[in-house]
């Protein structure tokens, strides 16, 4: 027995002292409400309403337990609340990727507080991300995937000197101008009338970008351009790569917003398929798990991203038959 | 790939000075993410340099050259003649980026110029026409005879290309990627690419071979001499010569390429009469077909090696 509903439809019959009223109010047909009062009935031993007249009376059984059933409701009720309440003062915890602006995750949450949601963001690799987002630590997460399929995308380029100590050969970058794509073809090597070899600085990644399949892409680019794979190395702490970044001993991969945050130069990468893709996902452990819509606009911003234009694919040589043969 | 510590030479060879050149090569290699054999050995003197000298390496196009001397001798022989027509058809014949293999109509070719296609553009349906007169097991057996230890042909050149599409579909990115992946792993994917199935040298008896070449100790004078002439009219210049191009100086030599591996036997010889025999074998752990600066790495090897040697 339903103890609840059973004792909703005697109190507001008591109330309206009308089987149908009551009915009304409760929003339920009649012949389930008399069939609950009879339920309530049997199961007290006694009767709780005088049919017999033209209205409906209360008998004293029914007086008599009128106070502590409306009580049994009141509290049922406050229990709803404040089990209502808590869920919604339950912070969610949401996986961004490290080193993002304080004002645009400040953003994310301000965005939860006005629909009444409770949000905590956390800053974690990829992989961490993508990892408790499974196991249900973290209610919703920015994953990375391949940018022609992501619903966001971050452009990805290199961190240089600031303009003003830029003399440096080495720095592609740099002589491309403020905002000119880098193509990594102009990071090797050049040979001048001196014979003077220079060496290409080495490409520092950061842990967001340390995802396999990303990394994999980046060195299939940088050996496809005439550069040792060897070049891209992983940045480790951002502090320390930031340095070398700016003292123009290393080119750091990074989002533009990220180098500026930093006094670095910037310049995007001209191959938008080695730039970061993002979905927003939402764990499967929690009930209703679509992601709103709000949620990710707010997330893409904080993450840096502009659009969610798909990458273009490379094309690949026809020749394909005599470069497997062995050549002079 | 980043992240494995560079490359060390197991062995290194040389003298001294010469000693100190050839740490100094093998350590620009590592930089790029190159393994591999090198030596050098001035012909005269025999003073030499190099590292990992020993180590049997796939041979790609580099067979050609030890090839080329058995059907130049069987010619000195008179037992095959220089003017005899071959007729390729391109339809058929083996794949490849030069020479008749490129052709797209039948040709009619003289075994003798069927040779300086073979060394010149390395062309490798002219070398497999060839096969079809000089078998593997005879080219195989001539070298023996002659004491080229450590120096094996096994197969004709399109097995290279076979094998390579039979693993991975005619994909060159994927052929390239199970190449530099299995050089990892030491299982080899790719045939032709396994050290217990390839055409094979080291770097000493390829050296070994140029010197003889040079000093007519092997084969006869007319063919060790033809093979010079055919090995001077290379067209390749971005390894070993890549360095060492001047008036003053000839360069004669035979490149191999087959996805990662970038090689290079050749003969420099100076004006002044220096003479330096180079085997410059390597394997890269890049995936890319194009890697400038892995062949000049190659030649600035070539260029240290033969000023520290011509004394």
């Amino acid at each position: 027995m339903d103890l609840l509903a059973h004792l909703e439809a005697y109190v507001a019959t008591v109330d309206e002292t009308s089987f149908s009223r009551a009915a009304d109010r409760l929003g339920i047909a009649q012949p389930l409400l008399s069939r609950r009062i009879k339920t309530l009935e049997a199961h007290f031993g006694g009767l709780l309403f005088d049919r017999s007249r033209r209205q409906v009376a209360t008998t004293e059984l029914g007086m008599l337990l009128l106070p502590y059933a409306q009580d049994v409701l009141d509290r049922a009720q406050r229990l709803e609340q404040v089990a209502r309440s808590a869920q919604q003062a339950q912070a969610r915890a949401v996986g961004v990727p490290a080193d993002r602006a304080p004002a645009a995750l400040a953003r994310v949450i301000r965005a939860g507080a006005e629909r009444g949601i409770t949000l905590g963001v956390r800053e974690l690799p990829p992989q961490e991300r993508a990892d408790r987002l499974a196991d249900g630590s973290l209610a919703y997460a920015l994953l990375r995937v391949p940018p022609e399929h992501a619903a966001y995308r971050v452009s990805l380029g290199l961190a240089g000197p600031p303009p003003l100590d830029a003399e440096r050969p080495a720095r592609a970058a740099a002589r491309a101008g403020r905002g000119r794509p880098v193509h990594l073809e102009d990071l090797r090597p050049r040979r001048g009338a001196t014979g003077e070899r220079t060496v290409p600085l080495p490409i520092l990644t950061l842990p967001e970008d340390e995802v396999p399949h990303a990394r994999d892409r980046l060195g299939r680019a940088v050996a496809r351009s005439g550069l040792s794979e060897r070049l891209v190395r992983p940045a480790g702490p951002a502090a320390t790569a930031l340095a070398e970044t700016l003292a123009g001993r290393a080119m750091l991969l990074c989002d533009e917003p990220f180098a500026r945050r930093h006094g670095a130069d910037w310049a995007p990468l001209a191959d938008a398929s080695l730039h970061r893709g993002y979905d927003v996902g939402g764990t499967p452990r929690l009930p209703g798990g679509d992601v709103p819509e709000w949620l990710s606009a707010v997330l893409a911003a904080a993450a840096g991203a502009e659009s969610a234009v798909r990458a273009a694919g490379r094309p690949e040589s026809t020749d394909a038959t005599s470069r497997l043969a062995a050549r002079g | 790939m980043t992240g494995d510590t560079a490359h060390r030479p197991a062995q290194v060879r040389g003298d001294g000075p010469l000693l100190d050149v050839a740490e100094e090569i093998a350590r620009d290699w590592a930089a790029l993410g190159v393994r591999g054999s090198f030596l050098a050995r001035d012909i005269d003197t025999g003073a030499q340099l190099g590292f990992d000298t020993e180590e049997p390496i796939p041979l790609a196009s580099v067979v050609k050259v030890p090839f080329a001397l058995v059907v130049l001798d069987l010619i000195a022989d008179g037992d095959l003649d220089p003017a005899l027509p071959v007729t390729v058809d391109p339809a058929s014949s083996s794949v490849g980026p030069t020479g008749i293999a490129a052709f797209r109509h039948p040709v009619t070719m003289a075994v003798g110029d069927l040779l300086l296609l073979m060394l010149s553009v390395s062309d490798n349906a002219a070398a497999d026409a060839l096969f079809d007169l000089v078998p593997v097991a005879d080219v195989d057996a001539r070298l023996r005879a002659w004491g080229c230890a450590g120096i094996q042909v096994r197969h004709r050149m399109n097995h290279m290309y076979e094998c390579a599409a039979g693993a991975a579909g005619n994909d060159f990115s994927l052929a390239l990627e199970l190449a530099v992946r299995d050089e990892r792993t030491g299982r080899h994917t790719i045939e032709t690419l396994d050290p217990a199935h390839a055409n094979l040298g080291t770097a000493t008896a390829l050296v070994g071979l140029l010197q003889r070449v040079w000093r007519d100790e092997v084969a006869q004078p007319r063919a060790t001499a033809e093979l010079r002439r055919l090995m001077g009219h290379q067209v390749f210049t971005q390894r070993l010569s890549s360095e060492l191009r001047a008036d003053s100086l000839r360069l004669s030599g035979k490149t191999g390429t087959f996805l990662h591996l970038r090689h290079e036997i050749g003969v420099v010889e100076a004006d002044s009469g220096a003479r330096v025999a180079v085997a410059a074998l390597t394997r890269a752990d890049r995936r890319a077909a194009q890697a400038p600066d892995i062949d000049l790495a190659i030649g600035i090897g070539a260029r240290q090696a033969f000023e520290a040697l011509r004394g």
